[in-house]
């Protein structure tokens, strides 16, 4: 709790300058956030890993050109979608951007085992999620779990705020029918 | 479709000015239809929260580079401003500070001076000795007070959330039960499961 009240700014000027030291404090603080991050759009852990410690690493690499330390976040998300499609066009490289979808070898999902999150609940979201397209998704991973403004979004993704709020209204309409569908409600 | 003055998922996302989330409520109350249509999205914003984040399976780290390595003057220099430097810090301003008392003092008479020295440089050590550690046991106080009163905040804000989580969830649970069923019943009428 006290190593938070350093902020990422200062460990980013610190690290910027050579000191390896704020830096794996900034990694520890990232890791698992980018990590779960690449596990919803990759599908799988060990893409999901792989990609994290290329993120982290091409990160510390540039952390130079980064002009703005307090806009590290959107910046490192930036590289780490780049990073992660770069890996599905190489697996891929006859399908377009706009169709890649992440391998499904596995859900890419931790399902909830507590009792305040029914396992069965879980799986109906991770399966509703399944669902999605992959840029639906990703938008939904970014606003949702990951809590990034709509303009931050369009910088990650490279694209305009609109097509970012079309994405992401267009799957929560689609979720919002399988998780709490209107029949159910009594209402027609 | 809803009639609501603004898209209510930017209400949900908390993406709208506060004058505009005033006249969503205010539309929200009066309006049956939205109401039902924000009660779906807060459920399902609800449901998505019930996954959570996975820890990572093996922790990153960097070593050090001597080409990336700092020099020691910078080192010192972090150290200083670190945490840890924070009782060094006050030690050596107070030492500073009781340098800058001795020198600018009028110098008594030479024999009193010679005894005053030789105690001097004892109480002096000792002085400071005793105002770090005074310094170093206020902060700590301090800190630990400040943790405790933080852990008890976040404590009963989980309470609370987890209390609101819970008869979501519960109602959430009952209506996908629900749907399931009717599913069921009508996969049934239609010939039977397959």
């Amino acid at each position: 709790m006290i190593f938070r009240a350093v902020e990422d700014a200062d460990l980013i000027q610190r690290a910027a300058k050579g000191d390896v030291e704020a830096y794996n404090l900034l990694v520890s603080r990232w890791e698992k956030p980018m990590y779960n991050y690449l596990l919803r759009i990759a599908g799988n852990r060990e893409d999901a890993l792989d990609l994290t410690q290329d993120v982290l690493l091409k990160a510390y690499q540039n952390l130079g050109k980064l002009e703005e330390p307090g806009r590290f976040a959107p910046w490192l998300y930036r590289i780490a979608h780049n990073e992660a499609y770069t890996m599905f066009r190489k697996r891929r490289p006859e399908t377009g951007v706009e169709n890649v979808e992440p391998r499904r070898t596995e859900t890419g999902i931790t399902v909830g085992g507590s009792s305040v999150f029914p396992i069965e609940l879980s799986l109906s979201v991770a399966s509703a999620l399944g669902r999605l397209s992959a840029e639906q998704r990703e938008a939904v991973v970014l606003k949702i779990y990951r809590g990034f403004k709509f303009e931050e979004m369009a910088e990650i993704l490279d694209c305009p705020v609109s097509t970012v709020k079309s994405r992401l209204y267009t799957a929560l309409d689609l979720l919002k029918e399988e998780l709490a569908p209107l029949e159910a409600r009594g209402v027609s | 479709m809803s009639c609501s003055p603004f898209d209510l998922k930017d209400f949900l996302l908390q993406e709208l000015a506060d004058p505009q989330r005033l006249q969503v409520e205010a539309h929200v109350q009066a309006c049956r239809s939205c109401r039902l249509e924000l009660d779906r999205l807060r459920l399902t914003q609800t449901a998505l929260s019930c996954l959570r984040d996975e820890e990572i399976p093996q922790r990153i780290g960097f070593v050090s580079d001597k080409i990336f390595e700092p020099s020691r003057w910078r080192r010192w220099w972090a150290a200083l401003h670190g945490s840890a430097g924070l009782g060094f810090a006050s030690a050596a301003m107070l030492s500073v500070a009781l340098i800058v008392s001795v020198a600018t003092r009028p110098a008594p008479a030479p024999r009193v001076a010679e005894t005053a020295k030789t105690v001097s440089d004892d109480e002096i050590r000792q002085r400071i000795e005793r105002a770090a550690a005074a310094i170093d046991a206020r902060y700590a106080q301090r800190t630990e007070q400040l943790v405790k009163d933080i852990e008890l905040r976040d404590r009963e804000e989980r309470r609370a959330s987890r209390a609101m989580d819970e008869m979501q969830i519960d109602y959430l649970q009952r209506n996908l039960q629900a749907a399931n069923r009717r599913q069921y019943v009508a996969s049934v009428s239609d010939g039977g499961p397959r």
